[in-house]
């Protein structure tokens, strides 16, 4: 449905004509994230530059009962970033200032819009860092971090974003400017800034994140082990956490992988290996020896063809390059793959690895693996061609089985990368009627117009604007009064 | 429903079974909060008998209390009305174990110590250490959000809790969040319940994360002669590659509670790794500290032991909880000593707190209400200018009622937690009148 002019009129009296995005070739640009199978073209995108025309807008939007959609730097893998319904997207992007570090406090505030690396490199000369590194750090806002509660390959030692982030200014869906948490701890009252981490922009525009820096490790070790086998490397990985190793990241690559980046990035892991662990070690130099040591050795228990020590920081950064490259390694296999992100028990791996084999053999389908091996987050690439129909639904299926499976297993339906459109449907997977009634009234608290980022993250409901109500335990018959 | 003669005390008897109710006037009396008297007190076998208690009590309008140890019994404001102590005392099973996860399932009312007890073989701990951690219910700890020394290195329960089973105040039970140490699935409910005193919901089940226990734990004393000297000694140790397990103020009042070496001002500092890392990490911390005009020792492994029993307030004792930037410290601990010369009853306060964060505790035994009233009033005053906040977490109740005990929220953050309180407990059933701002 076109915005009335008169609409569009008091959108550019607040951003200005240069703070709007008209026209059907410039909009297209906004139809998707990098989860591209979901499509839908906002009609209209602002681009704010301060937090008053943030809160103008959303009021303008929710007298026209108009969708706002939020979207950072378009990097997100779960269709969060696309306007299903039309309406308006605000694209946060000119919003990427610093606004204080400090250092003594050991935090920083930022736009939202501010990319995720460009954090760590304005404070590492001092020696600190923000820890939360998804894949896509060089790319990926802050902001479109804290919606997802995004995770990268070191969340294991460091935790993912929401434990990193201290207080909020957002702008909810009602129009209201709220300031949640701080830098100072203990706030009295309900932890709406833990609330609203995660929440995918349903409750509102996130306009000013303060985050806790952390100091950089004394030292850094990066330990490659390869197995002939995946469910060997996976009985390692349990064997690690349950000898009291949290190591900062392990990473598992598969077969499939580790060809395409040996082509396709450089000749960085063993050629012929099933399974690829990638273990690294931070802290005091003391405990980095010592705890490499084990983990190596306890690669080798579980039969690793070879266990080797980056010898220095070159060779560290071209196995992570490897690493971090996968992703679009992978076109070298396929031209097209689902990506899945369905975690299990850490002690669980060996049997989802080898309950994928049988999925993959049961649907005829390539199944690629690179994912954070030690919090059981996968990241199977489920691959198909996108020109043959019957390979697309196989492919379909097979991602469906694996979902199930995981949870069955104990887990979830997502580690890091968020809900969005993508996995609603797969919510009820997870849970119960009475908890995802919760989570619609909480929404309605934050949005009580239902303006924000419809469709995403919970599933639609004949009535979901009203949150409907399961069933009470009954009461006994004839109780009283 | 139909009309019926039958009691609402029979339906709660018909509901958790006669001997899991009570309305005994010694019973109910040992139960009171504050001045309000229960009319029952009920002690549920499951999460399902709570979830129809509290479906009952939804329907008759009651108003409930959740009861763990009872250790935060005077925690937040007066109640504003009391017909049921619910006690969890009877939910103590550790429902799912995982070691090699790292992760923990258990019911709400189980004690951290009874916990502890069952991860020590394994050399696994959830660490939350506030002072009588091991006499609390998980359940407690979670609701007041508890937190202890470790919290510099582990952080608080936002951090540790992973999944929630909750009872709904109309008697729906609700989970939220996982039983894995990650996921990004629906909202992050669990964060909702920690330090919400129950106003959302009954906890009944928890999953956690554990942590391994360090090979190798060592805990250094510094003395220092000054607060502004301790202020830089923390600075000193934040600032480097350190990883401190604890980081703990103490005064001087506090160090003379736990037989420490006695100091105007000193910060306890644990460092948790494998022998050697142990050994390199206190001797720099040695270092720092003579950088700052301080004085490093090793004490011994009992000092946190004692300073457990030390902490464990008692009935009646105000305890106070500051929050203020790391970096003012210094300033805190001098508005502290201010506040301090105009308590005529000559009481000294305790401070302790974790540096790292800026997370200050304060005892004060022997004050009277207006002495205590007015030195709450002093801090505020002094901290409000910086962005902290006092709240009084312990006290007898002429001092919660004589000032607000949680203090000032800002006002469009308080409207949304007044919106969220309204969406889920409309009819005020759980614990109405305790949370912050009367909520």
């Amino acid at each position: 449905m076109p915005l009335k002019p008169a609409f569009v009129q008091e959108l550019r009296a607040i951003v200005g004509a240069e703070g709007l995005v008209m026209s059907p070739e410039g909009r297209m640009v906004y139809e998707c994230d990098m989860h591209t199978y979901y499509k839908g073209t906002p009609d209209l995108v602002v681009l704010p530059t301060r937090t008053e025309q943030v809160v103008e807008v959303v009021r303008r939007c929710r007298e026209h009962q108009v969708p706002v959609v939020p979207r950072g730097a378009g990097t997100g893998l779960i269709g969060g970033a696309m306007a299903p319904r039309g309406g308006v997207m605000v694209g946060l992007n000119r919003m990427n200032a610093v606004l204080e570090i400090d250092l003594p406090n050991r935090c920083a505030t930022v736009q939202p819009g501010l990319i995720n690396s460009w954090l760590t490199r304005a404070v590492a000369e001092r020696g600190y860092f923000f820890a939360p590194d998804p894949s896509s750090q060089m790319v990926a806002s802050i902001g479109g971090n804290v919606a997802t509660n995004a995770g990268g390959a070191h969340c294991l030692k460091y935790g993912i974003t929401t434990n990193h982030v201290l207080g909020l200014e957002i702008v909810t869906g009602a129009g209201e400017l709220v300031r949640l948490g701080g830098k100072v701890a203990d706030r009295p009252g309900y932890d709406l800034t833990g609330a609203v981490v995660g929440s995918e922009g349903t409750f509102g525009l996130v306009t000013a994140i303060t985050v806790r820096l952390l100091h950089a490790p004394e030292a850094v070790k990066t330990v490659l082990a390869s197995f002939a086998s995946l469910v060997d490397a996976s009985h390692a990985v349990s064997d690690i956490i349950a000898a009291g190793i949290i190591p900062a990241a392990l990473e598992m690559l598969d077969a499939v992988i580790i060809r395409a980046i040996n082509a396709g990035v450089a000749p960085v892991y063993p050629a012929g290996a099933a399974a690829v662990l990638l273990i690294e070690l931070d802290g005091p130099g003391a405990e980095v020896d010592r705890q490499s040591e084990r983990c190596a050795g306890l690669c080798r228990e579980r039969g690793a063809l070879e266990v080797r020590v980056a010898r220095d920081e070159a060779e560290r950064a071209l196995l992570w390059k490897g690493r971090k490259e996968a992703a679009g390694a992978v076109g070298r296999v396929t031209s097209s793959y689902l990506l899945q992100d369905a975690v299990v028990p850490r002690s669980k791996l060996p049997d989802i690895m080898q309950e994928m084999q049988t999925i993959a053999a049961r649907h005829g389908v390539l199944i690629a693996n690179v994912f954070h091996a030690g919090d059981g987050n996968l990241h199977p690439l489920i691959c198909y061609d996108e020109r043959k129909p019957e390979e697309v639904e196989r492919a379909g299926l097979a991602n469906e089985e694996l979902l199930q499976a995981c949870i069955a297993l104990g887990g979830s339906i997502t580690g890091e990368h968020g809900i969005g459109v993508d996995k609603a449907k797969n919510l009820p997977l997870q849970f119960a009627e009475a908890d995802l009634n919760f989570m619609y009234r909480l929404r309605r608290v934050f949005d009580p117009h239902g303006i924000m980022n419809p469709d995403k993250l919970l599933p639609s409901h004949p009535a979901c604007g009203e949150g409907f109500r399961p069933l009470r335990p009954s009461l006994p018959p004839g109780a009283w009064i | 429903m139909s009309v019926s003669t039958r009691s609402v005390g029979a339906a709660l008897a018909d509901v958790v079974g006669s001997s899991r109710i009570s309305d005994r006037p010694e019973v109910l009396r040992a139960a009171a909060l504050d001045d309000r008297v229960p009319r029952w007190v009920v002690r549920p076998a499951s999460g399902e008998q709570v979830a129809a208690v509290l479906a009952l009590a939804a329907e008759a309008g009651l108003a409930v209390a959740p009861r763990g140890s009872g250790a935060a019994r005077d925690f937040g404001g007066p109640p504003e009305r009391l017909d049921v102590v619910l006690d969890t005392l009877d939910l103590v099973r550790i429902l799912e174990y995982k070691p090699d996860d790292l992760t923990v399932s258990v019911e709400a009312g189980l004690t951290a110590g009874a916990l502890a007890a069952s991860l020590n073989p394994r050399r696994q701990q959830l660490p939350m250490d506030p002072p009588g951690w091991a006499g609390r219910t998980l359940g407690g700890l979670v609701a007041t959000n508890a937190h202890g020394p470790l919290r510099a290195r582990y952080g608080t329960f936002r951090d540790l809790l992973l999944g929630v089973r909750f009872v709904q105040a109309d008697g729906l039970l609700t989970w939220g969040g996982a039983r894995v140490v990650k996921s990004v699935s629906g909202y992050d409910v669990p964060k909702l319940m920690v330090g919400a005193l129950g106003t959302l919901g009954i906890l009944v089940e928890l999953t956690v994360r554990l942590h391994p226990m360090p090979d190798r734990e060592g805990t250094w004393l510094i003395t220092l002669p000054s607060a502004a000297a301790a202020q830089a000694v923390i600075a000193l140790v934040l600032d480097s590659a350190l990883e401190p397990m604890r980081l703990e103020l103490l005064n001087a009042p506090a160090l003379q509670a736990c037989s420490a070496p006695s100091a105007s001002v000193a910060v306890a500092i644990s460092i948790g790794s494998v022998e050697r890392a142990v050994r390199e990490q206190g001797a720099r911390l040695e270092e720092l500290a003579r950088r700052a005009g301080g004085r490093a020792t090793a004490l011994g492994e009992d000092f946190w032991d004692r300073y457990d029993r030390a902490f464990t307030t008692a009935e009646g004792e105000v305890v106070l909880q500051i929050g203020v930037l790391p970096s003012l410290i210094a300033q805190t601990l001098e508005a502290i000593t201010a506040g301090q010369t105009d308590l005529r009853s000559g009481a000294t306060p305790m401070v302790t707190g974790c540096a790292a964060r800026g997370s200050i505790r304060v005892v004060l035994t022997g004050a009277d209400v207006e002495d205590a009233a007015a030195f709450v009033t002093h801090l505020r005053a002094a901290i409000h200018g910086f962005d902290g906040s006092v709240v009084v977490q312990a006290g007898p109740r002429e001092l919660r009622t004589a000032l607000d005990p949680w203090g000032p929220v800002e006002p469009a953050a308080f409207e949304l937690m007044r919106r969220l309180r309204e969406e889920f407990d409309p009819r005020r059933v759980l614990n109405p009148g305790r949370f912050v701002g009367g909520l």
